[in-house]
Parts: C-alpha cells; sequence; structure tokens
C-alpha cells in the first residue's frame, strides 16, 4: 500500500522494497495461474498496472480501495493500449475498480482465484481484523489469499526510525503475532498457509526475518462457500464501482471474425499475386500456357487458378499460413468462420475463396469522372477587361 | 488520364483531401495527365514537417508569445507544448488598410455550413488563477495533486492543477486560502492557495485550457491518442491485402475566431498497420535479399512512426542500430540489464528473435522536470508496430486507391459523421459532467454563415477568349483547336525510345504532329533514337545526342521505374541544361486515350520551351507575383528544398524560377534572397523597369511557423528588394498560404450538401480577429470533400483592397500550366512547388542557371 513511506529503505534495498512485493506477487501469478484476481488495496494501482503486463492467464483484474481520488487520479494507466486494439489478444480481459472498504461485504468479490492484500492490514485498527479475516477468508473464499504486512522485528535496522514504520499504522506485527494470526484463520475457514517474505537483511542480521513479511494461504481442497456462478455480471452493492473496462480480445466474436478475415484476406491475396507474377513472367517468356483452365478441370483444384474475370485462392492454401491456424485450430472452422462472412466470397463447393481480378481496371476514370458535375446555373462571368484596381486604392 | 497517372501527379502535398495521403508525383509519368496541385492537406498525418527557425528567432519568439500569456503555460501533465496555432501573432492591426474591415464585396452570396461550433458559457464566466504553494515544499508533482485535492469541499470537482498553478471556475472566498493537508506518513504540509489572476473565456490561456478540457472528453469518449490527434478504436476499417488498419478519428482544436470562440473539428484518418517492425524486416529481406537489405531497411525505416506495444508513445525512426540486438545492456540505475530481460522483468514480455537490430529514436522531449532530453531511445522491432505509410506505399496506386475509396468522404458523409461526434459528445453523461461543472457547452449544430462565389474569369488566348463551366472549373475542352499566345517550332528534337517501345513512339510521334497544328506549334521530325533498357545505355545515349541546339528531348520510359527518371533529369537540368519530356510507355499504350496524351504532352513541351498557353486579365500594372514553397527531404540527411518562382510579364504566363538547396541549420529565406534579386534583375531585362508592386505568396509554412515568417523572413525579403538601388521602394504584401487546415465548407444546393462551387470565398466568422486572413475554395473535385486554401496576408503596404486581394489570390489559381483549370494555390506556389519536388526527389543539385527563365520543370 505504501510506496511513498518506504523512503528510508530505498537505500537498503535494491529494487525497492515495493517492486519486490510486486515481484513476489507475479511470480506467484506465473506458478500458479490464476484466472480472476483482486487486489484490496490497491492505491495508485500499481500492483495492477503490473499484473496487466504479467498476466498470463487472468481474465478478470479488480482493485478495492477506500480512497476514490487516488484510484481516479490513475485509471488511464489501466486504460487498453493502442496496440491491445490493433493485436487483440487470444484472451479476454476485464479491469475493475471499486471503492470500498476491505471490511464490508460485497458479492462483486466473491469467486476469485486470488486475493492480494499488500501492506494493508497494518492500517485496520486491531479490532477490524477479525471482521476483515471474516470478509476475505469466510465471505470472499478465495482459492489464495496472499497478505503481506510489514516485520517489526526488521525495524530498528532502518536507519533512523522511531516507532512505526508509516503514521498511519495501528500496529505492526513480530514474525510470530502475524503467524498466530494466520494460523487461527486457517483453523478457522479451513486453509493453509505458507510463511515468507521480501526485503532481506543486510549482513549477519539474518535471525531478524524479512523487511516484509508475507503469508501465502491456500484453501483446502473441497471446502468452499458453494458455488459461486461467474457468468452473472453483478453490479456492486455495497461498493461503488469507479471504472470498468473489457480489454479487446479475441473472445469476442465480432473482434475474432475481423482478426480472421484479415488475415484470410491478408494471406489469399498474397497468393494471388505470386499467382499473378507467375502468370506474367510465364507471358513475357511467351511460353503457350492457357492460364484460364475450364471450369470442369478446377473443382476441387488445389492450385490457385483464375476462373472469368476472378481469381480463386483454395482454402488449402490460405491455411497453410500459421496465424490463420493459430486462430482456428482446423480447416473446417475456417471454413464454417468463413461462410456467413460477407468479407470473404466462397466458391460453391466452400473450397476456394473468390478475389476480383483487378489487373487492369484502373483505367477509365476520365469516361467516368465527368458524371457529376452540378446542375448549378453558371455564375455570369466577369468582364472585368474594364477595371483598373489602381485606381480605386484609396 | 490514368487514375495512377492523377494519384501520382499530385506531388507529395495530399491528394484531393483526404483521399490519397501523401500521395508522391509522378517521377516518371508526367506527361501522362498534367494534374491538379495538391489538394488537402492529408488527414492521415503526413511527413516533412516545416522544423523550427533557428534557435535565436525561435526563442524570440517564445518570449513574446509567453510574455502574452502572462508567462502561464499549461500542459496536460505538465508537458511543454508547441503553439501549432500561431496564436499570439497579430498582424492585422499593423495594416492600417483592413483594420476596419478586411471583407470583400464581390460576387454573388451563398450560405455555406463548415465544421465549426460555438463554444457556450455563462455569462459572466471567467477562469480564476490560483498559485499553489506547499511548506515544506514537495518534490512530486502527483503528491502536490494528491495533497492538494484533499480539500474537495472547499475548491470543489471542476479544477486543473498542473503542479504549480491550480484553475477554477469559480472564485474562493478569500484571495488567500490556507490549507492542511498531510502525507500518508503523516508529514503536515502546509498549502497556501493564492488568486492571481481573473482570465476572460477569450485569453490565451482559457483557451489552452479549453482545449485540455476537449481532451479529457475524448478520452471519456474512449477514443486513443495518436500523436497529435484522437481516434476511435472501436470501429476500425480494415485493408487486409495491404495489412492496413484505419482509425476514423478527429482534428479539433478550440480558437478565438472571428466573433466567437469555436469548436472546429474535422474528420481524420490515422492508418496504423497491424504488423510488427521485425515482420517488415522479415518481408523486406525476403524481398531483396541480404545484401541490399541494409540500405533498403534504413530507406523504408527512417522517418516512420511507431507504436511501442508496452505504452501508448510513439517513436520516430531515425536510425537503425545495425550492432545492437536485445542482448546488449544498458544502464539501469547502478546495474546493467539487457533488452531481453529488461522487457522480460518490466512488461512481461519474450522476445523471440534475438537477432534482430535495434532502432534509434532521438527523443525530443524533455527529462523529467525540465532536465536535458534522455537521448536516444533503443527500441526493439519487435515491439514496435509501424503507422502511416511509407514512401514505396504512397507510390502504390493499388494502395492509395484502396485507401482513399476508405478516408475519402462526400459533403454529405462529411457532416454526417461530424454530426455524429456531436451527438456522441452530449449524450456521454461524463462529458457532460465534465463540461457542466466548468459551465461551458457547446452548440450542438455546426456553423452556418455565408460566403460569396467570385465570378469565373474569362481566359485569353491570343486574340481569342473563352468561358469555362464554374463548377467543372476546367477548360481543356474549351482550348481544344484553339491557337496558343505563343508557341516555339520544333526544329531540333529527340526522341529516345526502348525497341519494345519503338511502335508505341512512333504513333507518339505522328499524334504529336496532329494535335500540335490546330495549336499553332510547328513540328518538325524528332530524330528517333533507341537506346539499351539499362540506365548506363539511356545516360549514354543521351550524352552521344544531346547538343547545344537540341530544343527538346523527349523520352520514353519503359516501366515507371524512378532511378532512369532521375538520371534524364540530372543529365538534362544540370549538365546539359535541355527541356526533356519523360512519358512510361504505359500510359501512351491505349490508342482510344492517344489523342489527349499527346495534346497535353504538346502543350507540356511547348511550356518547357518558353511556350505561353493562355492568359487572364489582371488589373494591375507592373507587378511581379512571387510563388515560395519548399521541399523537406526526410530521409536523405533532412535537407530542404526552397524554391522562387516569379512572374515576368503582365499576363503571368512567363516565370523566373530558381531553386536553392538549404544547408543544415540554415532558413530556407537566407538561401531565397539571391533567387529575390535575380527574379527582379530578369523582371528588369524583360521589361525595362523595376516592379512597382512585389506580391509573394509564401507556401510550406508548418504549423506554428508564422511569426518567424513574420519576424524573420520579411524583413530578409524586404532588404533583398533593398539591395536593387536605395531609392527603389516598391509596394510589398507577403501572404502565407496555407493547404494543411481544418476548416471545411458545405454549400446546400437543392436541398443536398455539396461542396461549395469554385470561387468560393470566405473571410468572416471562422477567420482569426488578429489576421488579415480569407479562404477560398478555388477548385473542382469529383470526389470527396473539397479543400479550401487559407490565406494570411502577414505584410501589406500596398492599400490594395481585400476584395482586390481575394480576386487577385482566385485569378492566379488559374495560371498553372501543367493543368487546364483552376488548383488550389496561385501558379507561382504550384510551380514553386513542382520545382521543389523535381529537385528534392530526383536532381538534389541545383539546376542550371541556363534555364531559370523556362517552366522546364514541369
Amino acid at each position: 500500500m505504501c510506496r511513498n513511506g518506504s523512503d528510508r529503505m530505498a537505500a537498503l534495498f535494491s529494487p525497492p522494497l515495493y517492486l519486490q512485493r510486486y515481484q513476489f506477487v507475479i511470480e506467484y501469478v506465473k506458478r500458479f495461474i490464476p484466472r480472476k484476481v483482486i487486489d484490496l488495496g490497491c492505491a495508485d494501482c500499481g500492483l495492477l498496472r503490473k499484473l496487466k503486463f504479467h498476466r498470463n492467464a487472468i481474465e478478470v483484474l479488480a482493485g478495492v480501495d477506500i480512497d476514490c481520488a487516488a484510484l481516479r487520479e490513475r485509471v488511464n494507466a489501466l486504460a487498453p493500449l493502442t496496440i491491445d486494439y490493433l493485436q487483440p489478444s487470444p484472451r479476454p480481459l476485464t479491469i475493475e475498480l471499486y471503492q470500498g472498504s476491505v471490511t464490508e461485504r460485497e458479492p462483486c468479490t466473491q469467486g476469485f482465484d486470488l486475493v492480494t492484500c499488500m501492506e494493508l492490514i497494518e492500517h485496520l485498527q486491531l479490532w477490524e481484523v477479525e471482521g476483515f479475516s471474516n470478509v476475505v477468508f469466510g465471505y470472499m473464499n478465495p482459492c489464495a489469499v496472499i497478505i503481506s504486512t510489514p516485520n517489526v522485528e526488521f525495524n530498528p535496522l532502518l536507519p533512523g526510525l522511531r516507532g512505526f514504520r508509516n503514521k498511519d499504522h495501528k500496529f505492526e506485527w513480530t514474525r510470530a503475532e502475524f503467524q498466530t494470526w494466520a494460523l487461527g484463520v486457517c483453523m478457522e475457514y479451513g486453509y493453509s498457509v505458507e510463511f515468507t517474505g521480501v526485503g532481506v537483511a543486510p549482513g549477519q542480521n539474518r535471525d531478524v526475518g524479512f523487511c516484509t513479511q508475507i503469508a501465502v494461504f491456500q484453501r483446502d481442497a473441497g471446502v468452499s462457500n458453494g458455488p459461486v456462478n461467474n457468468a452473472v455480471q453483478m453490479e456492486p452493492t455495497v461498493y461503488r464501482l469507479l471504472y470498468r473496462v473489457v480489454y479487446p480480445s479475441l473472445c469476442d466474436n465480432n473482434i475474432f471474425q475481423r482478426t480472421l478475415v484479415c488475415q484470410v484476406l491478408y494471406r489469399a491475396e498474397s497468393l494471388k499475386r505470386e499467382f499473378e507474377l507467375g502468370e506474367q513472367s510465364m507471358q513475357s517468356d511467351l511460353t503457350a500456357c492457357a492460364h484460364s483452365l475450364p471450369p470442369d478441370v478446377v473443382a476441387g483444384s488445389t492450385v490457385v487458378y483464375r476462373h472469368r474475370s476472378h481469381v480463386f485462392v483454395p482454402l488449402q492454401h490460405v491455411w497453410t499460413d500459421p496465424k490463420v491456424q493459430a486462430l482456428c485450430g482446423n480447416i473446417h472452422r475456417l471454413r464454417q468462420a468463413l461462410m456467413d462472412d460477407s468479407r470473404v466470397q466462397l466458391d460453391t463447393d466452400r473450397d476456394a475463396i473468390i478475389l476480383p481480378d483487378e489487373g487492369e481496371e484502373e483505367e477509365d476514370e476520365e469516361e467516368t469522372g465527368e458524371c457529376e458535375e452540378g446542375n448549378l446555373t453558371p455564375s455570369p462571368v466577369v468582364d472585368n477587361s474594364e477595371e483598373d484596381w489602381e485606381t480605386e486604392i484609396g | 488520364m490514368t487514375g495512377r497517372a492523377r494519384a501520382r501527379s499530385r506531388g507529395r502535398a495530399r491528394g484531393q483531401e483526404t483521399g490519397a495521403p501523401g500521395a508522391q508525383p509522378p517521377p516518371s509519368e508526367e506527361a501522362a495527365r498534367p494534374v491538379p496541385p495538391p489538394s488537402a492537406e492529408g488527414e492521415l498525418v503526413g511527413r516533412g514537417r516545416q522544423r523550427r527557425a533557428p534557435g535565436a528567432v525561435a526563442s524570440e519568439a517564445l518570449l513574446q508569445i509567453s510574455a502574452g500569456f502572462q508567462q502561464v503555460k499549461i500542459g496536460e501533465r505538465g508537458g511543454r507544448r508547441r503553439d501549432f496555432h500561431d496564436a499570439g501573432v497579430h498582424t492585422r492591426q499593423l495594416m492600417e488598410h483592413v483594420k476596419e474591415s478586411k471583407t470583400g464585396v464581390s460576387g454573388s452570396k451563398i450560405e455555406l455550413r463548415a465544421n465549426f461550433m460555438r463554444l457556450l458559457s455563462r455569462p459572466q464566466w471567467a477562469l480564476y488563477q490560483y498559485h499553489v504553494d506547499f511548506k515544506p515544499p514537495m518534490e512530486s508533482r502527483r503528491l502536490r495533486s494528491a495533497l492538494l485535492f484533499q480539500h474537495d469541499e472547499t475548491l470543489g470537482k471542476a479544477r486543473t492543477f498542473d503542479g504549480a498553478i491550480l484553475f477554477l471556475p469559480h472564485r474562493l472566498h478569500n484571495t488567500e486560502t490556507v490549507l492542511c493537508s498531510e502525507t500518508r506518513h503523516g508529514e503536515r504540509v502546509q498549502i497556501t492557495v493564492t488568486l492571481t489572476n481573473e482570465l476572460p473565456p477569450s485569453s490565451p490561456v482559457c483557451l489552452q485550457f479549453y482545449n485540455i478540457i476537449f481532451r479529457r472528453i475524448l478520452r471519456m469518449l474512449n477514443m486513443q491518442q495518436i500523436g497529435r490527434h484522437y481516434y476511435n478504436p472501436d470501429d476500425p476499417l480494415n485493408i487486409p491485402q495491404h495489412r492496413l488498419t484505419i482509425w476514423p478519428g478527429f482534428v479539433t482544436n478550440i480558437l478565438q475566431y472571428e466573433s466567437s470562440i469555436m469548436l472546429c473539428t474535422d474528420v481524420s484518418h490515422k492508418v496504423l498497420r497491424s504488423e510488427t517492425v521485425l515482420d517488415f524486416m522479415y518481408n523486406l529481406r525476403k524481398q531483396c535479399g541480404d545484401q541490399r537489405f541494409p540500405d533498403a531497411c534504413t530507406k523504408e525505416l527512417v522517418g516512420l512512426i511507431v507504436l511501442t506495444k508496452y505504452n501508448n508513445k510513439t517513436y520516430r525512426i531515425d536510425d537503425i542500430a545495425w550492432d545492437h540486438t536485445p542482448n546488449n545492456t544498458f544502464k539501469r540505475g547502478d546495474a546493467d540489464i539487457s533488452f531481453k530481460d529488461y522487457y522480460k522483468t518490466q512488461y512481461g514480455l519474450d522476445i523471440t528473435d534475438g537477432n534482430q537490430v535495434l532502432l534509434v529514436s532521438e527523443v525530443k522531449r524533455m527529462g523529467p522536470s525540465g532536465a536535458p532530453p534522455p537521448g536516444p531511445a533503443l527500441l526493439i522491432p519487435e515491439f514496435c508496430y509501424l503507422t502511416g505509410l511509407t514512401d514505396k506505399m504512397r507510390n502504390d496506386f493499388n494502395i492509395m486507391k484502396d485507401l482513399s475509396s476508405h478516408t475519402r468522404l462526400t459533403p454529405e458523409q462529411r457532416e454526417s459523421r461530424l454530426n455524429r461526434f456531436i451527438t456522441n459528445i452530449s449524450r456521454n453523461t461524463e462529458a457532460q459532467n465534465e463540461l457542466s461543472t466548468w459551465g461551458l457547452s457547446f452548440e450542438n449544430k455546426l456553423l452556418g454563415l455565408t460566403g460569396r462565389v467570385l465570378p469565373a474569369e474569362r481566359i485569353l488566348q491570343g486574340s481569342r477568349t473563352y468561358d469555362y463551366n464554374p463548377w467543372a472549373a476546367d477548360w481543356s475542352k474549351e482550348m481544344r483547336g484553339l491557337p496558343l499566345i505563343s508557341s516555339m517550332p520544333l526544329e531540333s528534337w529527340l526522341m529516345f525510345y526502348t525497341r519494345r517501345n519503338s511502335d508505341v513512339a512512333q504513333s507518339l510521334l505522328q499524334t504529336l504532329n496532329r494535335v500540335s497544328g490546330p495549336m499553332g506549334i510547328r513540328m518538325q521530325r524528332a530524330v528517333m533514337i533507341e537506346y539499351e533498357d539499362r540506365q548506363e545505355s539511356l545516360l549514354r545515349a543521351l550524352q552521344q545526342n544531346v547538343g547545344p541546339d537540341t530544343q527538346m528531348v523527349v523520352v520514353i520510359l519503359p516501366t515507371n521505374r524512378k532511378d532512369k527518371y532521375d538520371c534524364v533529369k540530372k543529365y538534362l537540368c544540370v549538365d546539359c541544361p535541355t527541356p526533356s519530356q519523360c512519358v512510361v510507355s504505359r500510359t501512351l499504350s491505349r490508342p482510344q486515350a492517344l489523342m489527349t496524351v499527346a495534346t497535353k504532352i504538346a502543350l507540356q513541351m511547348n511550356c518547357k520551351m518558353g511556350g505561353e498557353l493562355w492568359s487572364i486579365e489582371i488589373p494591375l500594372k507592373q507587378l511581379m507575383i512571387v510563388g515560395i514553397d519548399c521541399y523537406h527531404d526526410t530521409a536523405a540527411g533532412k535537407r530542404s528544398i526552397g524554391a522562387l518562382v516569379a512572374s515576368l510579364n503582365h499576363g503571368m504566363s512567363r516565370w523566373f524560377s530558381k531553386c536553392v538547396l538549404q544547408s543544415r541549420g540554415q532558413e530556407i529565406i537566407d538561401g531565397l534572397k539571391g533567387a529575390l534579386k535575380g527574379a527582379l534583375k530578369a523582371y528588369w531585362k524583360y521589361n525595362n523597369c523595376l516592379p512597382s508592386r512585389i506580391i509573394v505568396y509564401r507556401d510550406g509554412v508548418g504549423d506554428g511557423m508564422l511569426q518567424s515568417v513574420v519576424n524573420y523572413e520579411v524583413p530578409q525579403i524586404m532588404q533583398s528588394i533593398k539591395t536593387m538601388g536605395e531609392d527603389y521602394m516598391p509596394k510589398l504584401t507577403v501572404v502565407v498560404v496555407k493547404k494543411r487546415i481544418a476548416s471545411r465548407f458545405f454549400a446546400r444546393i437543392d436541398g443536398k450538401l455539396t461542396n461549395p462551387p469554385p470561387g468560393t470565398v470566405i473571410d468572416t466568422e471562422v477567420t482569426r480577429p488578429e489576421w488579415y486572413d480569407f479562404f477560398i475554395v478555388s477548385q473542382a473535385v469529383r470526389c470527396g470533400s473539397v479543400s479550401p486554401t487559407h490565406y494570411n496576408v502577414v505584410f501589406d503596404n500596398s492599400g490594395l483592397k481585400p476584395d482586390h486581394m481575394q480576386r487577385l489570390t482566385y485569378k492566379l489559381c488559374h495560371m498553372y500550366y501543367n493543368w487546364q483549370g483552376i488548383v488550389r494555390v496561385p501558379a507561382p506556389c504550384q510551380y514553386a512547388h513542382k520545382l521543389a519536388f523535381l529537385v528534392g526527389q530526383s536532381i538534389h543539385k541545383e539546376p542550371n542557371i541556363n534555364l531559370d527563365d523556362f517552366l522546364y520543370y514541369l
């Protein structure tokens, strides 16, 4: 939570401690591949921005903070980039930001795979911690929870520090205190926990532990507060939704179709170009060669061919493009997808893409160009042979 | 004419309206059909903008501007911004005769609609500017904002704060307000908010401020900023065969116009490419082989703008680091990190090709808090996406055709897009909230105004006169079979052709003979010379055959490959000054078009040798018109080329032309001073007197460059005139001509929205109060929306009435001999453009002075 508070620790750790905490979460995400992640106390959305890039399989990324000014300030940083539109990702991603308190129950926060809660609990009053545990573990009941908090045993190593690391901290725990609380939570809500941390003490002061202590909770198998219906898009009832953005992805049918059609047409057009170049070189070699085959020879053909004023590019050829394969998986799906698309014209057997043969069509602009002359009555032609502007200059 | 010729001949400047974004002109098909001059500024971002004035001038100009702003410049996120709108250049007040009125009277009135919307605000609206002081001082701008914004209840919701200056739409209770905040780690900070200024709605700071608010609104409409403009990513147009994606968007600016503050908005299109620079490199290497790859790659990529995968920034490729790969390291903090590791840890991006070379981009942006620029950025091709078009694509007729079919909008389509945009803003609650908290709104319809249609001109051709259809603005039919004003007899001329084209050459020769008779051109049989289809053999053939008596050289080129064309032009413009005419054989291949093509070629040849085609009445005597334009060679060392073309006779049918190559860091005008002197001497030679009035049309002035034209170029021009004699004091007028503008006008005719007719003048409402300026729609376009040209008279001691200034300007648009019709800019500007382009694209040297009195570059 508090990046600003880490000034005096900046000199001690490289990379800075908050980045190490982010990195810890990123590593976790890489290993356990959660789909839905929520960050409690997301402040300036630093972790969310990181996870947006290191998302692996994350499909929903949510953030909660009680301070809406802090959230608002950084909202633009979570918006899709230009490139996200140009190259839609294969996976969906939705980012949501809520204003709300972690001690309140909000239906939207249920059903997550991972809850992160970095440097948050120490900002709660001690008496609120139990309520917090109840909300996070009992109500939200995610598969995993990562909680980090300062390790007070480390404080003597921080130069010039008196009292807590931040004035807003209501408490700072020793490792034993943290672990006691964590194990209690595990008992009550059916989780198991591992302890670790970031920020290793310099020199031989190893026995004080990490500067930031971290507990990683896993929900015990089979223990769940019942199924949560992910499909229903719930509106928040307690929290306030401040921001929601759905990233363009190939899961959106329109986007998928558009991307596929573009790739297919690009491939088909380049095959057509190759074919035409081949034709031209044949012509210039003066090799007598029929370049327009009769239709019966042509049916089910696997080569590019010309018929009447069209070039036919077999789907088989288009299919060899790895990007098309990556999009469609198999050729039947490709055919299916192209069948109902008005941008692509298939032949009757649905084996080839028909492209217009536009070889020489660029010529006749002059003839058609004059069609749209206006029907306004011509304005009178000036007869200025008598005029002399010189005399009119004052 | 062939469509290709049209697309090509248009010059670097953009094609008809948005259509062809920066179509390149014809290196080799010049004859196909002389084509109307560049019409519009491409809305698609073009290349080769003029760079800023040299240091001294620029900083002086800036100082003046900021003085007018009370030393305040606000930027979105505290960035520095250039003044692209030339605000703060007040030229009108210095011209006595237009202080009262700068409007003309000629012509018939026409009701128009313009792409402007009035900004409405509450009566007595003002913006309150506060200075904000923190005690103890806070380094981070973000922290300062956070601390200040803890006081919502005092400041209200509407506010803009750049770290030091706060703007509010209302006055705080006291002139000085003291607030207390606490940082996250409990430090107490005292904030003093002091009122420093009350800004009226039209103050420059307010205008900047409106633009910032409007940008916020565009973001709320989910538009993406690319470069200076905003585009809609949700509704892309794809041209799969070329891998292009076009995003529709808008150019917007809010400025003080003649009578009110208005939002000017025009449809813009951004060309993006769905391939990475790495893909592009792979393809290129496949096409041209390992040997030629480095050269080809540099040529194609340098100057292009790329977008990166991990942020929304755009970078211009300035160079390629051939000796760098992603495995190279750079200093990050104290440690060295490889590019590969950096992108992996920072953005989770994997580099698949570890051997790709890196791109170099010089970062002009200042470092944090005014620190010097951080130096060149190295970019990974795999993470960069190309935007815009390469020169090769601009030259590809098919690409340009496909593109313009998407981007060229009829007036009706354009208007409906603009209206939809207005509706979207008014329906978006977030946007409306933003506007209303500031007490602002936009009139939700396009501005209506009255323009005037100047009468059509009568064309004089020797003893004959004729009129043209004012809607078509073209007299190629009317002049058929009429003798030209003067024609040069062709006695000794050569025609070069390859064996494959010998038939084409023969039929061209015959047809030329047939068409030249009625025009009054006497034509002897040309000497026919066959050359082998190789550059060296063509050059050898020229060297062996072109002699001092040769009047004209016609070369039939087998393809539109640029190298042969360049070779012909280089030799015949520099080494052996002879008028020449190149024709691509394909242009001659259609027998039914041959007559038309040959007619145009004959006219063009005649002009190049010093013949005159037609004229119009100019009711001013002893007048010299000067046109200036420049060409910026972005690829080859960023050298600029300036061209100056000046009239030598009353009929505006003879011109003196001069081209100078600018050396690095020098202003165009420094070189052109000598050219102007040369022009005056040539005028003397032809007229036995010096002109008593000189009117300079200066084209090629980039956004934000106006101040330097006024402060630097005008005095230089006067100085150059002075050198002709202390007592020589001609009347001088300097007009800045601008084609790349966002203003558009529509006329309603028979209940249908159309382009305004040629000759439409607009000199009210949408002009700027501090300028003596007007718009003219001079040309007719067949498809798409016509682009008006903006004329800004920045200096004028001639006393010429605004009406006459407008009419003279329009008359001059009739005098471009490479197009039998009205063009977009006065003929000398178009000539200057053509000359600069030829030199910049093909010759790269100053042409031989023996050619100065001819239109050899047509």
